[in-house]
């Protein structure tokens, strides 16, 4: 056993330091927004007027808020809410941006290029301002914000895949396809679509970070959801008004969604490097 | 080393907020002083006053309480009040009422004109009332005062203007204090709301010289002002030659504007903040009249329909422990949810009748039927939960502190069972009345700010379909109730009148109509080398003509 072992070829996996620390970050992150029991020490909507503002202590590691929250219990409580806004916001970008990137790519000069001239024109608009439309319209709420941030990333999704299915649209693999008598839904569900949405796979992953902070942003201008929701940006926009007084309720859940949007970005970062590699 | 902190936190905040506009360094001129001006008899005049305000309306007139400030600026009106109450001359230099107390007669100030250059007289006067009660000048407000009793207004001379009612209402010169009655140019007026709107034109002391949407009004001074109230502190134009108005609706950044240096005068000191801008700042505070901060609750539709459910709800918030944490002892604790008890005729017996009584609310839910409490803790019957929408308008009615006084009451409802659900409503989505229909809200947080007790004919005369009334938010329709306040409006003797409002606010409190909060507060702070703002008695519009400098030179 044991010399049949020596005899192998080992082969090891090298990961970056960096990776595997934002790796722990994001199982940390994912263990908080499922079992968020497991991690936060208090009752996240306890309300206990004696102590209010409380600086961080043993106690109470990030101090306690304006209603005397405990308000490391109110961050690993919002967890949740934020990662479900961070998966499906960049789900809703992604399915739109399939829709459009494949009938821009596929549809003709009439259908394509009326698309594409949509994506164009969508992606002129700053993100915030188009998710911020869209919430004056449907108000504010968890699927409100999934929906705007959603919409709003969409674009750039979907020049992504745009360009992917151009590109592949033109390969070999996929002429002889065409000349074998494949129907073109077949080709595209078979051939094309695997094949063009690899870098939207990886610009998925950097981009649930990057849903989490706008959704955060747009709660933080009181876009979000109602509260008591301990979701990260409705802390960010309690907290403001404290700051002068109490810093740790603003500051503490703001370099929580700083490093977690910075963990999802390293992963994603090295899953692109990984996807690179492969396809190179 | 605070104040620098402070200033560095304001910064932050502002960066992540994008409201950079806001923050824009005082414009300066070269001149004596670093406010621009000069040094007259001690004083430093004609420089520019920055003042950091709240709310950004969406227009300059109109009949809320944000527009009013600004309208304080640049109109004037027939009277005012001091803090006692007592009425005071300004445009009406005296008054008088007809033995059957349906006319009203004021001598007006000579030589006054409007700063477009049309004269002030009592046709002016007359446009007015007609164009705000009826016209096409409408102010929600004032027609919300008046529209009832308004019979017509007619110009006896040059400065003899009668105010006709169809029937008596006593409280009106302290309702004509109040700016939404200030007195606008009538060719302004006729020019179209869209232009009165941006460039509204009257006597007061401050010109509106340019709106920047976003950031600021810039006010210039009236040079030829000369109809300042009698409670002013001097006659003549404005100190200073110019007033910035600046909106800056982030209480941290408004503060923060003052810690800078980038503001004079700041409205609505955050409270978190108020002990330390004690120490540090001229401090004003205005406990406003009128209808205090309320859940006020719909008597419409389950659960308040249920009376015994209203007074359950109202036994199981410590509002007065809410309120003290929340407000850090910046704001007064108001039971009453009929009035403000700094407003004239409140009467303080039913202030604590809803004192917080966990067990006395368990009982009445318990003999209602919500005796089932569900695997989260909330009541039941029959399958449902024990739920109540709380609506509250967020960023325009309500500042952060009340959210914070909300969360605490939800927390406080839900140890007796009940499931407080909490519903921010945009500006843009109240204003638009989607939160005005009986089936919108179980209870809504507002206020109404108003010199007198007879502000309860607005917010309870019946809501009927050929006499409809939107501040009746309780859609509670009662005719003694509305009896009670009509007489009380009615009443020459001020002893008859006491006890028709007594009257009303006992039949509020005993149906527990609505929950009393707080008092709505203006605070003002003035950077210490500011001097001679005040706050007028009314409503609490801050006024900044007798603002002057004495440092900075």
């Amino acid at each position: 056993m044991t010399a049949a072992a020596n005899t192998l070829p080992a082969r090891t996996i090298r990961i970056p330091a960096p990776t595997v620390l934002a790796a722990v970050v994001v199982v940390l992150f994912v263990i908080a927004a499922i079992f968020p029991s497991l991690l936060a020490p208090y009752d996240a909507f306890h309300v206990d007027l004696g102590e209010t503002l409380r600086p961080p202590s043993f106690a109470h590691p990030f101090g306690t808020d304006q209603s005397g929250r405990d308000v490391l219990s109110r961050v690993v409580s919002g967890a949740g809410a934020s990662l479900l806004i961070g998966l499906g916001a960049t789900a809703v970008a992604a399915a739109l941006a399939v829709v459009l990137g494949v009938a821009a790519g596929l549809g003709g000069r009439l259908l394509g290029g009326g698309v594409n001239r949509l994506i164009e024109t969508l992606f002129a608009f700053p993100v915030l301002v188009l998710a911020l439309l869209l919430i004056t319209v449907f108000g504010p709420g968890v699927s409100t914000l999934v929906i705007a941030v959603g919409v709003a990333n969409a674009p750039g999704y979907a020049r992504i895949v745009r360009g992917q299915v151009l590109s592949v649209r033109r390969s070999e693999y996929v002429e002889a396809a065409h000349a074998t008598g494949h129907s073109p839904a077949r080709v595209l569900l078979r051939h094309i679509l695997p094949n063009a949405l690899r870098p939207l796979v990886v610009a998925g992953s950097l981009g649930i970070g990057q849903a989490i902070v706008w959704a955060s942003g747009l709660a933080f201008l009181g876009l979000g959801v109602a509260p008591p929701s301990a979701e990260w940006g409705a802390l960010l926009n309690d907290g403001r008004t404290y700051v002068t007084v109490a810093w740790w309720v603003e500051v503490l859940p703001g370099a929580v969604i700083v490093l977690v949007a910075l963990a999802l970005t390293a992963l994603g970062r090295a899953m692109q490097r990984r996807f690179g590699k492969e396809s190179g | 080393m605070r104040r620098r902190i402070a200033a560095a936190s304001s910064l932050a905040v502002l960066l992540a907020s994008g409201l950079t506009a806001c923050a824009a360094p005082r414009q300066t001129e070269s001149g004596t002083t670093v406010h621009g001006g000069r040094v007259v008899g001690g004083k430093v005049v004609d420089g520019v006053l920055e003042y950091g305000h709240e709310q950004e309306p969406s227009c300059l007139i109109g009949g809320w309480v944000q527009q009013v400030y600004l309208m304080r600026q640049f109109l004037d009106s027939l009277v005012t009040v001091t803090a006692d109450g007592a009425v005071k001359p300004w445009l009406a230099t005296s008054w008088s009422q007809s033995p059957d107390g349906r006319s009203w007669t004021f001598h007006l100030k000579p030589g006054v004109r409007f700063t477009d250059g049309t004269k002030l007289d009592a046709a002016a006067v007359a446009y007015n009332f007609d164009s705000l009660l009826t016209g096409a000048g409408a102010n929600s407000t004032a027609q919300a005062y008046l529209q009832e009793y308004y019979a017509g207004s007619r110009a006896i001379d040059a400065t003899t203007f009668r105010l006709d009612l169809r029937k008596p209402y006593q409280p009106l010169l302290p309702v004509l204090a109040q700016g939404y009655f200030g007195i606008q140019s009538p060719a302004a007026m006729r020019r179209g709301a869209s232009a009165n709107c941006v460039h509204p034109v009257g006597s007061g002391a401050w010109i509106v010289r340019q709106w920047n949407r976003g950031q600021n009004v810039v006010f210039t001074r009236n040079d030829d002002y000369n109809s300042a109230p009698s409670t002013a502190s001097h006659q003549g134009p404005a100190y200073q030659r110019s007033m910035v108005w600046k909106f800056l609706k982030d209480p941290t950044l408004r503060y923060g504007s003052l810690e800078t240096g980038a503001s004079d005068v700041i409205y609505d000191v955050p409270t978190v903040d108020w002990a330390a801008a004690k120490r540090s700042y001229a401090v004003q505070r205005y406990i406003t009249p009128g209808r205090a901060v309320s859940l006020t609750l719909n008597a419409t539709r389950a659960p308040f329909s249920d009376e015994r459910l209203r007074r359950a709800f109202a036994y199981s918030l410590d509002r007065k422990a809410g309120v003290d944490s929340a407000f850090h002892g910046a704001y007064p604790y108001n039971g009453d949810g009929a009035l403000s008890k700094s407003t004239p005729g409140y009467d303080p017996r039913f202030a604590g009748t809803y004192s917080y009584q966990p067990r006395l609310a368990a009982r009445l839910l318990d003999q209602a039927g919500w005796t089932a409490r569900d695997g989260e803790g909330y009541r039941v019957r029959d399958g449902s939960r024990l739920t109540a929408q709380v609506v509250y308008p967020a960023g325009s009615i309500v500042t952060p502190e009340t959210v914070t006084l909300l969360q605490d009451l939800q927390s406080q409802a839900k140890e007796i069972g009940w499931d407080v659900q909490l519903v921010p409503a945009t500006q843009s989505a109240y204003f638009a009345g989607e939160y005005s229909t009986r089936t919108s809200y179980d209870a809504m947080t507002g206020y109404w700010t108003s010199p007198t007790a007879g502000v309860m004919y607005i917010t309870w005369r019946q809501d009927l379909a050929n006499r409809p009334n939107s501040a009746n938010i309780a859609f509670y329709n009662s005719r003694r109730l509305e009896g009670m306040i009509a007489v009380g409006n009615a009443a020459a003797d001020p002893a008859q009148r006491q006890v028709a409002y007594s009257s009303a606010q006992r039949y509020i409190s005993d149906h527990a109509l609505a929950i009393g909060l707080y008092a709505q507060t203006t605070s003002l702070a003035s950077a210490p080398d500011t001097k001679g703002v005040w706050i007028e008695q009314s409503q609490g519009e801050p006024v900044l003509s007798d603002a002057y400098f004495t440092g900075g030179q």
